[in-house]
């Protein structure tokens, strides 16, 4: 009984880390594409790399294919990839931040009563 | 010119219902425009399952008559895992959101997705 659950426990972490992989994969290759039309055939070269490995059953091959596939995501990482601006590395992270609870600008234009 | 002087004595011009319709409040609110690009305005729960929705059934391995707001991805539009990962990349582009990973691998249902996206401050 307990192996049958270590199985599971090991197959579920394997698909995450499946899923995890496909994912930054998949981004690293809008990454790498150009122009939106070369990101479609690129995309579509990795599923086909990933679904060619689905029905693989033995689990340390799996692992033994992860491994692999971590490596080679590793290696042709894009060396400056695209992040949304207001996310950490982001072109406008910590850009005009709000102000701190408290403080309040008056807009009366000049005028102010003790200048 | 006696006769002009005696029509316009007793034509009355309603102004005030010409120019009201264009000065009513939700007009107002269609024009003030926030001054940047995020984060100001927060979006309407409408509106994200709106577009939440037309992103998944745009999906190309989707059924677009099956997808409502409360479809999982793979129990009831039939995707596998990797298709799951492909739609959420989908929103993240749909809604300029960078998901760290391991809150989008647990994204696997529309109505997961509306909420996480609702709730986001940065989903514009």
């Amino acid at each position: 009984m307990s192996a049958t659950a270590s199985y599971l426990a090991r197959r579920a972490a394997q698909k995450e880390r499946v899923r995890i992989l496909y994912r930054r994969a998949l981004k690293d290759t809008l990454n790498w594409a150009v122009h939106r039309h070369l990101f479609y055939q690129d995309a579509s070269d990795l599923r086909e790399k990933f679904d060619a490995n689905k029905h693989v059953e033995d689990l340390d091959t799996i692992d033994r294919m992860i491994a692999d596939g971590e490596a080679r995501y590793d290696k042709w990482r894009h060396p400056d990839p695209y992040i949304v601006p207001w996310a950490p590395g982001g072109s406008k992270f910590t850009r005009n931040p709000t102000p701190p609870a408290g403080i309040e600008i008056i807009y009366d234009y000049g005028r102010e009563d003790n200048s | 010119m006696a006769l002009r002087a005696a029509i316009l004595r007793h034509i009355r011009v309603p102004v005030l219902q010409t120019l009201a319709p264009a000065s009513t409040a939700s007009n107002w609110q269609r024009w003030i425009r926030p001054m940047s690009s995020h984060g100001d305005d927060h979006l309407q729960k409408e509106e994200v399952i709106e577009r939440v929705l037309s992103v998944v059934k745009s999906f190309p391995k989707v059924d677009p008559s099956q997808v409502t707001a409360d479809v999982h991805f793979q129990k009831d539009l039939g995707l596998d895992s990797l298709d799951n990962v492909e739609i959420v990349m989908a929103l993240e582009e749909e809604f300029k959101l960078e998901i760290p990973d391991k809150e989008a691998d647990k994204i696997d249902s529309c109505n997961l997705a509306i909420e996480y996206i609702y709730n986001h401050p940065m989903a514009g």
